[in-house]
């Protein structure tokens, strides 16, 4: 028998081994916001003085569109859009709500999150606008009706040439869903790190707008479109940068 | 008139170095499938490959490769019953869907088990022997926790990090040249690292040898394994549970009288594991030594 002790304390001693765990990052994405700063004025094309007051947006969801599936994502922009309350987060998406006040926007970008996505060739984000719901982040007392809106905006137009000034609040309450192409497809094949900001210029919102003829409706169609063309996704090549 | 005298000599020497003749039986057995024999000790060394996948493919799927060493002992004090120690040192690498990976080696769960002869068809080299089989898996494995310390799941662990009872029963059959071993055996785990209760597991083993040759013979074989799902802070784990049937090809050796080699390959036939669970092909190569 004591020739088989050895073995057996041999055996019970591997258990105390050292243990050690390496880590290793895989493909990662960074996603920010990047407003433009908030003129105190903004000027249209059509030569109306905007000043405002009010110029919120409640982002529901990013997701990363893998170029295969651009076109089944093109049914979903055509299609009735749905709202959910709160996307869930994928490898490929952020489902974190987020409520960007860009009143407060001095040009500077706002971390949404990262995505790890797997290799593949990836074309665009579709990024989703969507009434918060009460954890969103950014929701302020002062924010409470973005519970109501994907975008508000509270304004005061002057017309140039008449110096006639009238109040404008434009408040969506649909889903806005927008999709956002890149110049060239990210392509991921390896671990890397990259990152992609989503320009906002709110100061474009009101271009192309006579608001001197147009009824509320058309204008708010107007602004929709606006809100939707202003949106673009730049990539950040070979490292966050944010 | 030499070779006469050292003939009975070589024979002698022989019979003490063969360990599968001590018991008067020639079959070649790995540790845990012999016959107990008074003061048997075998030690052994086990390779295992396995992969596993785990989740959601392109969301949330982990890729698993694990190597395992197994390092083993059995002792019979007596003719019925063999008491066995397994320790494995574990790799395992783990890849998520973005290529992030994870890398670990660690110890695993020292198991112990015990196996009694309850039935024998007769005492010097019996042709059937019913076992019953007892044993226990201790937490000995390291628990691997994230930057703040918290244990990470159980994928990333080289142990369970619980104490798991095992209970079974088994049959063999030695025919020479042919040999079969049945088993039934169940792990009845208690909760573990990270919060996780694994399901109780049911594993089912049908081998038959044939060895048409004192030193090598041939292995086929069935693996069943049923389990009851897992459960994580008290919400089942839906990629958990279910049931796999393998079939396995193996060869045994004795390159020398004390040291016996194995190797098997298990290709998973019938995959019926619940949520997104899928098993790949395992190997596993072995040596056991005979003090």
């Amino acid at each position: 028998m004591r020739s088989k002790l050895p073995w057996v304390i041999a055996l019970c001693c591997a258990s105390s081994l050292p243990h050690c765990m390496h880590v290793s990052d895989g493909i990662e994405l960074d996603i920010a916001y990047q407003p433009e700063a908030t003129p105190a004025e903004i000027r249209t094309d059509m030569g109306y003085r905007v000043r405002l007051e009010r110029a919120l947006i409640a982002v529901g969801q990013v997701k990363l569109v893998p170029c295969e599936s651009l076109a089944s994502h093109f049914w979903e922009l055509i299609g009735p859009a749905r709202a959910r309350a709160h996307e869930l987060s994928t490898p490929t998406s952020l489902g974190v709500p987020l409520v960007l006040d860009l009143m407060e926007s001095a040009g500077m970008p706002v971390f949404a999150g990262t995505l790890r996505p797997p290799p593949g060739s990836y074309c665009g984000i579709r990024f989703t606008g969507m009434p918060a719901d009460e954890d969103a982040e950014g929701l302020t007392e002062e924010s409470l009706d973005m519970m109501r809106h994907s975008v508000l905006i509270v304004a005061r137009i002057e017309d140039g040439v008449s110096a006639e000034a009238w109040p404008v609040t434009v408040g969506i309450s649909e889903t806005l869903p927008c999709e956002l192409p890149f110049d060239e497809p990210l392509v991921f094949d390896r671990p890397v790190l990259e990152g992609v900001s989503i320009a906002i210029d709110h100061t474009a919102w009101f271009d192309g707008i006579d608001f001197a003829e147009g009824d509320a409706g058309t204008v708010q169609r107007q602004i929709t479109d606006n809100i939707r063309s202003s949106l673009t996704a730049l990539r950040s090549y070979g490292t966050s940068g944010l | 008139m030499l070779a006469a005298l050292l003939l009975p000599a070589g024979i002698a020497a022989d019979a003490y170095a063969c360990g599968t003749c001590s018991v008067g039986d020639p079959t070649l057995t790995i540790v845990g499938f012999e016959q107990p024999q008074a003061n048997r000790f075998r030690t052994s060394a086990t390779v295992r490959h396995r992969n596993d996948r785990l989740g959601e493919p392109g969301v949330d799927e982990l890729s698993l490769s694990e190597q395992r060493m197994e390092l083993a002992g059995a002792y019979s004090p007596i003719d019925r019953l063999t008491i066995s120690l397994m320790m494995p040192l574990v790799h395992r690498l783990v890849t998520a869907v973005n290529l992030a990976e994870a890398d670990i080696w660690a110890p695993g769960d020292m198991e112990m088990r015990l196996r009694g002869v309850v039935w024998r068809d007769r005492k010097f080299a019996p042709r059937h022997l019913v076992s019953l089989i007892g044993g226990l898996e201790f937490p000995t494995g390291a628990v691997e926790t994230d930057a703040e310390g918290v244990a990470l799941p159980l994928e990333f662990q080289a142990g369970t990090g619980s104490w798991d009872p095992i209970a079974g029963l088994s049959y063999t059959m030695f025919l020479d040249p042919w040999s079969v071993y049945v088993s039934s055996v169940g792990i009845f785990p208690t909760k573990g690292t990270a919060d996780t209760l694994t399901g109780i597991s049911v594993r089912q083993t049908v081998l038959s040898q044939f060895q048409p040759w004192r030193f090598l013979g041939f292995q086929a074989g069935m693996e069943f394994r049923i389990d009851r799902p897992g459960y994580i802070g008290g919400v089942r784990d839906p990629d958990t549970g279910g049931h796999i049937t393998y079939g396995t090809l193996g060869l045994i050796g004795l390159p020398h009288e004390k040291v016996l080699v194995h190797a098997t390959a298990a290709l998973p036939l019938i995959q019926r594991l619940d949520g997104n669970h899928r098993e790949g092909f395992a190997i596993t190569a072995g040596l056991v030594y005979e003090i």
